[in-house]
C-alpha cells in the first residue's frame, strides 16, 4: 500500500488569495473549468476555507479526517466513512441532511449544500496526484506530504491542537 | 470459543454494536456475540422514519457495513431476548432458556417509549409509539388508509414522524401539552422561527392541551379526546412523549439500577466484568459533573465505543456528554440545541440575536467566561466549535465577542 498522505497547512506561508478555495470548487464541479463551474448551479462549492484571524492571520482551513473522527462515530445514518486511504468521506446518497456532523466537528469543516440538502466535506481529490487546493498554492502554504514513520504523531499534534482530551 | 474471553454484548444498536466494532479493534480474533430482541439485524434507528414516508427502504438502513461498522466476524443473534443474567456464574439466560457465558459483557439495552398510563386506550390498533423498524412497518401498513393522523407530544421524534405522514399527504394534528413545541431543548421564544416553518408545512399544531383518551372501533383508533373536550377524528395516533430504560431483565442481578443502569466513569458497573452504555445507562453531564439520562444516537456511539475499548483492555475515560445535543432539520429549518438551553429564571449571561431567517441564543455562566450552552436556528455555521468549547470548558474571553456575532472560527482558536 502507497503512504497516507496529508495536507498540512504553513499559516505563515498564506497570504489569503484563496487561489486554494476557487481550485477547490472547479475541481468539484461538474466541468471542472473555471469558466464552466462558475456558470453551474448549484454553484460548486470550495470545501478549503481561508478565514482570517486578528492582527494579520490569514488561515487555510480544511478537513483534518481526524484519527478518531468526530464526525463519522457520529454519523445517525452510516454516511461517512474511512477509505482505505485513510480518507474520511461522506456517501452523499445516504446523507440525509441532518446536520449532526456539522454539531460535533470541532474544526467547522463541514459545509451544508442547502440546494441539495447533502454535506460536503474533503475528499482530498481522490482522481488526481495532488489535491487541487495544493496544486494551486502559489505560496507553498499548502503541502501535500508523504506521511513518514513519524505519521500517528503528526496528526495527533495536528488535530490535538484543538481536541485536547478528547476522552479516547 | 472458550465463554472465559468471550464477549457478550445485550443490545444491537448504537451502543452495542459501536461497542462491538471497538472491541475488534483492538482485539481482530475475539469470539464478539451481540444478543438483539429485535427480529431485525442492527440497523440506524433514526432513519426509521424514511420508512415511514417512503423515502428509504428497510435495507438501505443496515449498520453492518455502513459508516465505521466495519468489523469481520461479529456475531449477531437476532430474536434473542435476554431475561436474566447471573453475574457470579457470568452468564446470560435468553427468553427460550438458551444460555451463554461471558467473559465480559455490556448492558446496551436502550430505551422504550413512554405511554403515559393517564391516556385511555393506548393499546387501540393503529396507535404508534415510533421506536423500531417493526413499528414503522406497522405504522407504514396503517398509513395506507389514515387520512388524518394526531400525533401527541411536541418533540423531535413526534415531529419527525409527523413530517413522514406529511410527505404521505396525510393531515397531521400535533397536540402539545407544553406552551411550544420542542420544549425540551429550547424556551418557547427560541422555537419561534422553527414554529412558523412547521406551520408553513402544514403541520396543525395544538398548544397547551393534552390527550384524555383514545377512541376506538373494529377498525381501530378512531378519535382523540382531549382534556378541554375537542375530539379529533383520526385513523392513527402517534406517541412521543419521551422514553425509559430497559432495566428490568436486570432484576436480581445485584447490577445497580438507579434511574438507569449505573457505570463508572469507565463506563463499568458495580459487578465484576459487566459494563454498560446508552440510553439505558446514567451518565454525567461534563460541565456540571451532574448524573443524567439521554436519548441521543451520538452520545451512545461515544459512550459503547468507549465501554468497548475499556472491556478489551484499553482504559477509557468516558467524559460524559450533555443531556442536549441535537442536530436537525424541520420542515425548512435546520436548528442546533446543546448544553444549557433552558434559561427562563437561571443566572446566565444571555445572548440572543434574531432577524427574518436565523436565530441564535449564546449562554454563558455568569462570570461571562465560559460559554454553557447554544441555540442555533436558520444558521448552524460551526457549530460544532461551540460544541467543543462548552465541552472543554474553554475560557473564551478572547473570542467571546465572534461568539456573540457568530463569526467564530476554528482560526481564532489558534495559538497564532
Ligand atoms: C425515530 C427516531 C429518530 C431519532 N433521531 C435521533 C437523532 O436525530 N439524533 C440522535 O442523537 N438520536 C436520535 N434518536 C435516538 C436514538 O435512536 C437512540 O438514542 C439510540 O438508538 C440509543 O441507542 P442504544 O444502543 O442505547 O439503544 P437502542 O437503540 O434503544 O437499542 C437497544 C437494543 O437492545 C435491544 N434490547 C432491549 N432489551 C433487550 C433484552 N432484554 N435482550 C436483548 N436485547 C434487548 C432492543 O431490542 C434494541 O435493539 C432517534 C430515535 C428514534 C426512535
Amino acid at each position: 500500500m502507497t503512504q497516507p498522505k496529508e495536507i498540512f497547512v504553513l499559516t505563515d506561508r498564506c497570504v489569503g488569495c484563496r487561489t486554494c478555495t476557487i481550485a477547490c470548487a472547479v475541481a468539484h464541479s461538474t466541468s471542472k473549468t473555471l469558466f464552466g463551474a462558475v456558470a453551474e448551479t448549484p454553484r460548486p462549492k470550495s470545501r478549503i476555507y481561508v478565514e482570517w484571524a486578528a492582527p494579520a492571520h490569514k488561515v487555510p482551513m480544511v478537513c483534518r479526517h481526524c484519527e478518531d473522527a468526530p464526525c463519522m462515530h457520529a454519523c445517525i445514518s452510516g454516511a461517512i466513512r474511512r477509505t482505505d486511504d485513510g480518507v474520511v468521506i461522506t456517501d452523499t446518497d445516504k446523507c440525509i441532511g441532518c446536520w449532526t456532523c456539522v454539531m460535533v466537528c470541532p474544526y467547522g469543516m463541514i459545509g451544508r449544500d442547502l440546494e441539495r440538502h447533502k454535506a460536503y466535506r474533503c475528499d482530498r481529490c481522490p482522481d488526481r496526484d495532488i489535491p487541487a487546493c495544493v496544486a494551486a498554492c502559489p505560496t507553498g502554504a499548502l503541502v501535500y506530504q508523504t506521511v513518514p514513520a513519524y505519521a500517528a504523531d503528526v496528526r495527533r499534534h495536528a488535530s490535538g491542537e484543538m481536541v485536547k482530551g478528547k476522552g479516547s | 470459543m472458550d465463554s472465559a474471553e468471550a464477549y457478550v454484548i445485550v443490545g444491537g444498536s448504537a451502543a452495542g454494536m459501536a461497542a462491538a466494532q471497538a472491541i475488534r479493534e483492538r482485539d481482530p480474533a475475539a469470539g464478539i456475540t451481540v444478543l438483539s430482541e429485535e427480529a431485525d439485524a442492527p440497523y440506524f434507528r433514526p432513519l426509521i422514519p424514511y420508512l415511514v414516508s417512503g423515502r428509504k427502504q428497510a435495507r438501505e438502513m443496515t449498520l453492518a457495513g455502513s459508516g465505521p461498522y466495519t468489523g469481520r466476524d461479529i456475531q449477531v443473534w437476532t430474536e434473542a431476548r435476554v431475561t436474566a443474567v447471573d453475574c457470579k456464574g457470568q452468564r446470560v439466560t435468553l427468553a427460550d432458556g438458551r444460555q451463554l457465558g461471558y467473559g465480559k459483557v455490556l448492558f446496551a439495552t436502550g430505551s422504550r417509549p413512554f405511554l403515559p398510563p393517564e391516556i385511555k386506550g393506548t393499546d387501540t390498533e393503529g396507535v404508534f409509539a415510533l421506536r423500531t423498524l417493526a413499528d414503522a412497518r406497522r405504522m407504514a401498513k396503517r398509513a395506507e388508509t389514515t387520512r388524518r393522523a394526531v400525533m401527541l407530544g411536541g418533540g423531535l421524534l413526534n415531529l419527525k414522524a409527523a413530517f413522514a405522514l406529511l410527505e404521505r399527504g396525510i393531515r397531521v394534528t400535533l397536540v402539545v401539552f407544553s406552551p411550544e413545541v420542542l420544549s425540551q431543548l429550547m424556551n418557547p421564544s427560541d422555537a419561534l422561527l422553527i414554529r412558523h416553518a412547521l406551520d408553513r408545512a402544514g403541520l396543525e399544531i395544538r398548544t397547551g392541551t393534552a390527550a384524555r383518551q383514545i377512541v376506538g372501533d373494529e377498525s381501530g383508533v378512531c378519535a382523540v379526546g382531549l382534556d378541554n373536550g375537542d375530539e379529533i377524528a383520526c385513523q392513527m395516533v402517534c406517541i412521543g412523549k419521551g422514553v425509559r430504560p430497559n432495566v428490568d431483565f436486570l432484576a436480581g442481578s445485584g447490577i445497580r439500577i438507579g434511574e438507569g443502569i449505573v457505570a463508572d466513569r469507565f463506563t463499568a458497573c458495580n459487578q465484576p466484568n459487566t459494563f454498560a452504555a446508552g440510553d439505558v445507562a446514567v451518565t454525567h453531564e461534563p460541565v456540571s459533573g451532574r448524573p443524567i439520562m439521554t436519548a441521543l444516537w451520538t452520545n451512545a456511539v461515544e459512550m459503547g465505543r468507549c465501554a468497548g475499548f475499556n472491556m478489551a483492555g484499553l482504559p477509557t475515560a468516558y467524559t460524559g456528554t450533555f443531556g442536549i445535543l441535537n442536530a436537525t432539520q424541520v420542515a425548512d429549518m435546520p436548528f442546533v440545541a446543546m448544553g444549557t438551553v433552558h434559561t427562563e429564571g437561571v443566572d446566565l449571561e444571555i445572548h440572543r440575536h434574531a432577524s427574518a431567517e436565523a436565530y441564535r441564543k449564546l449562554v454563558f455562566d455568569t462570570d461571562g467566561k465560559h460559554l454553557v450552552g447554544a441555540v442555533l436556528v436558520g444558521d448552524i455555521t460551526n457549530a460544532g466549535i461551540y460544541r467543543y468549547l462548552i465541552r472543554e470548558k474553554r475560557d473564551i474571553t478572547t473570542v467571546k465577542r465572534q461568539i456573540v456575532n457568530h463569526q467564530l472560527h476554528y482560526g481564532h482558536l489558534l495559538p497564532i
